[in-house]
């Protein structure tokens, strides 16, 4: 699992789809260099993990919280 | 947020073996969520598949779980609930898999209504064999089998499976996720066959032919082909997303007619002698009387007796209260007959 800014990128598991890039409604996500990352922006509605068919994204828990 | 389903996928087998952006994936991972918040798990719960890129499903599943020859897994599922109730049996598998080759015990499983769940993959196409049209795949669609487009109407599951109650068919797409977990949670709870039929993409060997790029593309896609209904339903349009259920009508016998025949008062009957009696045996055109508990009763019109003096052990003429009581039937065939005097 790699840590991005707000999610957990999974790299085995990712087969860039590009769902959670596509469904992320503020655009954050992008892929680069075969590699998912993320600029700032992140408003934490969890679309992205939703929707990944592999389970390889995961919004991190807000420090502190759960 | 909760991530306990994972105890429910073989992670170690991960990645999974479908494409980039497959909705099979999806369906696993849904299925996998609601059925760890209802609470079962592999004590209680079996997974079964057909063959197909979506009957690879159960294999990922950490339950016990069948993977059945092509077509057969509604028998195996339906055998599975017949020989241990107490267990949760839910059907991953797909559209090709249901509803063509498996289509005859689909009709037959739904018709006897055990209590199983069905999660089909309908991704309007035969995926794993790479691409050819099946009777899910809208008319029109140009896949490697039909290049001109597919020229027969598919089937409407949506009618097939809601034509005699009890019935639970649910119509959902891999985009509309709390419609799709709505729909999966119902068909969970739900007493009988429940069928889900999920419209899912199967980006690599469908989608792209029909021009899309990545699965969001053909999730926008069904955004425009569906609409969600609300409410309870009997039935669901050509591109509605919704819930349609019924339970069993109840069936109400036909209240039985009983003929309430008034108590002739003994005294007013005719009284007869057993030497009377005797000579009324059918014989030379006389009626047929025999004698019950101290009645005589004409038999006359008893096509058992007809032309003869006797009907198996019972004779004509005679006293037969003891011959009856003793006789595989009951009195009531005695009663049916007209009283027409008393014993003396
Ligand atoms: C008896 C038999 N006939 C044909 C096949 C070839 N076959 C394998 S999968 C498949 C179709 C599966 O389609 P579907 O259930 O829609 O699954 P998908 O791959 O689309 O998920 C066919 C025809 C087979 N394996 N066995
Ligand atoms: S949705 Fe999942 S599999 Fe697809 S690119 Fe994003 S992280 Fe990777
Ligand atoms: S949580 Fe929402 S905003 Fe944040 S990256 Fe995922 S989709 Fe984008
Ligand atoms: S061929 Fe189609 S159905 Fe099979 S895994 Fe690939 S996208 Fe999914």
């Amino acid at each position: 699992m790699k840590p991005r800014l707000h999610v957990l990128w999974n790299e085995t598991y990712c087969k860039r789809c590009l769902l959670c890039v596509e469904v992320c409604p503020v655009q954050v996500l992008s892929l680069e260099r075969n590699e998912i990352t993320e600029k700032e922006g992140c408003i934490r509605c969890y679309q992205c993990e939703r929707y990944c068919p592999d389970i390889a994204i995961e919004v991190m828990d807000e420090k502190g919280k759960e | 947020m909760d991530r306990s389903y994972k105890d429910l996928l073989k992670l170690r087998r991960f990645p999974h073996t479908w494409c980039p952006g497959c909705g099979i994936g999806a369906v696993l991972k849904n299925v996998a969520m609601a059925v760890k918040e209802l609470g079962w798990s592999d004590k209680n719960t079996v997974a079964v598949s057909g063959i197909g890129c979506s009957g690879r499903m159960s294999g990922y599943m950490n339950l016990d779980a069948v993977h059945t020859p092509h077509g057969r897994v509604l028998t195996s599922a339906e055998t599975i609930k017949t020989i241990r109730p107490d267990l949760n049996v839910i059907v991953l598998s797909g559209d090709g898999d249901l509803t063509s080759i498996g289509g005859n015990h689909l009709l037959h499983t739904s018709r006897r209504n055990p209590d199983i769940t069905v999660f089909c993959n309908d991704n309007e196409i035969y995926g794993l064999t790479g691409g050819q049209a099946g009777p899910t795949t809208p008319r029109g669609t140009k896949t490697i089998t039909s290049p001109r487009g597919e020229p027969y109407s598919p089937l409407r599951l949506g009618h097939l499976l809601t034509q005699q109650a009890p019935y639970f068919y649910a119509r959902t797409t891999v985009y509309h996720l709390n419609h799709f977990k709505k729909c999966i949670h119902e068909a969970l709870v739900w007493k009988g066959f429940s069928f889900v039929d999920i419209v899912s993409d199967c980006i690599e060997l469908n989608g792209r032919r029909l021009g899309f790029k990545t699965a969001h593309q053909m999730f926008k896609w069904f955004d425009e082909r569906f609409h969600i209904v609300e409410g309870e339903r009997d039935h669901l349009g050509e591109n509605e997303l919704g819930i349609a259920r019924a339970v069993e009508e109840e069936v109400v016998p036909p209240a039985e007619k009983v003929e309430e025949k008034p108590e002739i008062p003994m005294a007013s009957l005719k009284p007869f002698t057993l030497e009377e009696l005797h000579r009324f045996d059918g014989t030379g055109g006389k009626p047929i009387y025999i004698a019950y508990k101290g009645k005589v009763y004409d038999l006359s019109s008893s096509p058992l007796f007809q032309g003869e003096k006797r009907m198996r052990c019972h004779i004509a003429g005679k006293d037969l209260t003891k011959d009856i009581d003793v006789a595989p039937h009951g009195e009531d065939l005695v009663f049916k007959f007209p009283a027409v005097g008393r014993l003396v």
